[in-house]
């Protein structure tokens, strides 16, 4: 059986950093029947914390914000290796390596880890400032993104 | 060209690390500015909130240390309500800080700071990381790093509650205890921890002390500034990193003040400066004298190298021997060469996986008598820790129901800012003469701040979750003369 791990990513208490963990809330709550084995995470970790979270599973959803040049509150779904990789193997990083330099990492150690990872992003302005609030076109993209993480929870050609 | 330096706050809404280094007549360096993203807002947002809460919200100011910020304000909390936790409870909460010591000291090591020195500085970017390290050391050592990760993340869990955000630190105590079967496990995952660390500091012998060309890197002089340096110490004025007095020593290695936690704004100060709205601590009777060395200078730092300088040893046999090796080699306390810090880092994590054994062994460790029940109205209280990269300090003033009127935290970056914006400063200095910059400028500066091992709290968990850094170079007119980016 697949077994699929979603994981909001962020901070609740950021503003629309918070997203992510809203956004898989609302998943938690419309899960679509006959998905096989399923866990929602929610988490504030990347690098090689979030690979070991990812460990085991066959496909993983990340739910994020995203800084971008796109409207606020637009929604993305890509997969990671089409993310640019800004480490380029580097660690300029002061905490932790990127997540794709993470996962060649587990996966050089046995681990096994997803074939498949994408990501929901919804895109946001910088956020700097303590917040539990979504600003309204963030938070009107919600029902936008859910949407996205279920499709590609149904689509099998997802990872296509 | 101090003229030319009015940088537009809006910049650092980028969420770079940015360093702008303006040149002279000549080309060569004039100034430099290290300009650190600021998450704003967090006193004005725990007010109005009860004081029991900050050990829930003040773990998410960032996802590097939120086992740090669950401590100190425990601690506060306990300060504000007058209540002074069971034996069992401080043990615990302690217990379960060395396993996030661990994790974060061993990420730190293999991850970031370690592979300039297994690999090489001048190694190509894409050798210089941890898979590097893997291919380099052998396979093992990556099963060894995920390994140690593992298990300070389950005694965060078996204590915390959650393996990411602890939750159980109350005013008081906390919240549950462990059994003896847990017991047990911990126990054993933490003598793993302790020959885990052995190992660590065997690789940092073999690779970095037996090549001669890293040592000369590390006690040369671009990385090297004599200030003052602060670490919380036991009553024999040996390295402890949950409970203390905060003690700073000055550049001799002579103690310049030792302080309770509800002294410290009698001691620390905070510098403006108009390029950047983060605050420059520095010590109140010494005094601010600019971004300078020496015993006129109330610039400190607050790091692994800065605890061991101003501890006299460590509190547990092997990492004491590991401190006294340290200073033998290095030429006597304290020492000032910053890259040193990574070798401290490593005398740490002896110290906190054999401490680990120590309280886990404790007879009392099991004892159900884990909280004492607040009966008098909160007031005030101040917490203080040493989180990885730094003290930690944690103030809050409550009314008489325990809710938050105010609220004052120096995070442990926010103490080293200043010997950062020091340090790549002189790197810069030393790298570019005459309108040349030199190529490894970016890696060369990069070493002297990742040392300090700064916490960039909002880049840590948006993906791709890399810091970007950003080094702009102007001439005297201020006109870009050169931009090298990385991750932007």
């Amino acid at each position: 059986m697949t077994k699929t791990i979603i994981i909001g990513l962020g901070n609740p208490i950021l503003g629309n950093d918070g997203i992510g963990w809203v956004v898989a809330k609302e998943v938690e709550r419309n899960l679509p029947k006959h998905v096989g084995h399923l866990d929602v995470e929610f988490l504030s970790l990347g690098g090689l914390a979030l690979m070991e979270h990812l460990i085991d599973y066959d496909f993983a959803i990340l739910i994020d914000a995203f800084k971008s040049d796109e409207v606020s509150g637009s929604v993305l779904a890509l997969h990671l290796e089409d993310m640019p990789n800004y480490s380029a193997f580097h660690t300029t990083s002061t905490h932790d390596v990127s997540l794709q330099n993470a996962l060649l990492v587990g996966r050089n150690l046995g681990a096994k880890l997803p074939k498949c990872v994408m990501i929901v992003g919804v895109t946001t302005e910088e956020v700097f400032e303590f917040s539990e609030e979504l600003t309204p076109e963030v938070r009107a993209a919600v029902p936008v993104a859910l949407r996205a993480v279920l499709d590609l929870l149904e689509n099998p050609a997802r990872c296509d | 060209m101090t003229q030319r330096i009015s940088i537009d706050p809006i910049t650092r809404l980028e969420g770079h690390g940015k360093i702008e280094i303006f040149l002279d007549d000549n080309g060569n360096v004039s100034n430099s500015y290290f300009q650190i993203p600021e998450l704003r807002g967090f006193e004005r947002f725990v007010v109005g909130r009860p004081i029991e809460e900050m050990p829930l919200i003040t773990n998410r100011i960032c996802g590097v240390c939120p086992e740090a910020h669950h401590m100190a304000a425990a601690k506060a909390a306990d300060a504000a309500y007058h209540v002074d936790p069971p034996r069992t409870a401080k043990m615990l909460r302690e217990l379960l800080y060395m396993g996030f010591y661990c994790t974060d000291h061993t990420t730190h090591f293999y991850a970031l700071g370690g592979p300039d020195f297994v690999m090489g500085p001048d190694a190509p970017v894409a050798e210089r990381n941890i898979l590097g390290v893997i291919h380099k050391v052998g396979l093992e050592i990556g099963g060894k790093v995920i390994q140690m990760r593992k298990y300070g993340h389950t005694v965060v869990e078996m204590i915390g509650g959650r393996k990411v955000h602890p939750c159980t630190a109350i005013p008081g105590g906390i919240t549950k205890g462990i059994t003896a079967e847990q017991r047990k496990e911990i126990e054993e995952m933490g003598r793993w921890a302790i020959d885990f660390a052995l190992f660590s500091l065997k690789i940092f012998n073999d690779i970095v002390l037996g090549n001669k060309q890293y040592v000369d890197l590390v006690l040369g002089d671009v990385y090297t500034h004599r200030t003052y340096y602060m670490g919380m110490v036991d009553e024999n004025n040996k390295t402890n990193f949950y409970d203390g007095k905060v003690r700073v020593v000055d550049p001799n290695g002579k103690e310049f003040v030792k302080y309770a936690p509800n002294d410290y704004a009698e001691h620390i100060a905070e510098h403006v400066e108009p390029w950047t709205y983060l605050k420059f601590p520095y010590l109140k009777k010494v005094g601010w004298k600019g971004f300078t060395d020496g015993e006129d200078s109330g610039v400190y730092m607050a790091t692994p190298l800065s605890r061991v300088n101003a501890a006299d040893g460590m509190a547990t046999p092997r990492a004491q021997e590991e401190y006294e090796r340290f200073y033998s080699t290095l030429g006597g306390r304290p020492v000032h060469q910053r890259l040193a810090t990574h070798w401290a880092r490593l005398v740490e994590l002896l110290y906190a996986a054999e401490r680990w054994v120590e309280l886990v062994t404790d007879p009392e460790i099991t004892s159900p008598n884990i909280h004492t029940k607040p009966t008098e109205k909160p007031t005030e209280g101040i917490g203080i820790v040493e989180a990885p990269r730094g003290t930690l300090t944690h103030h809050y003033w409550t009314d008489e129901r325990g809710v938050v009127t105010k609220a004052n935290l120096i995070v442990g970056t926010t103490n080293n800012y200043a010997p950062i914006q020091m340090s790549t400063n002189k790197a810069a200095r030393s790298l570019i003469k005459d309108g040349k910059v030199t190529e490894g400028l970016l890696n060369m500066v990069e070493m002297a701040f990742r040392a300090y091992d700064p916490c960039f709290g909002c880049a840590t968990h948006s993906l791709p979750g890399q810091m970007p850094l950003q080094v702009t170079i102007r001439d005297k007119d201020g006109n870009l003369v050169d931009v090298l980016k990385q991750f932007c």
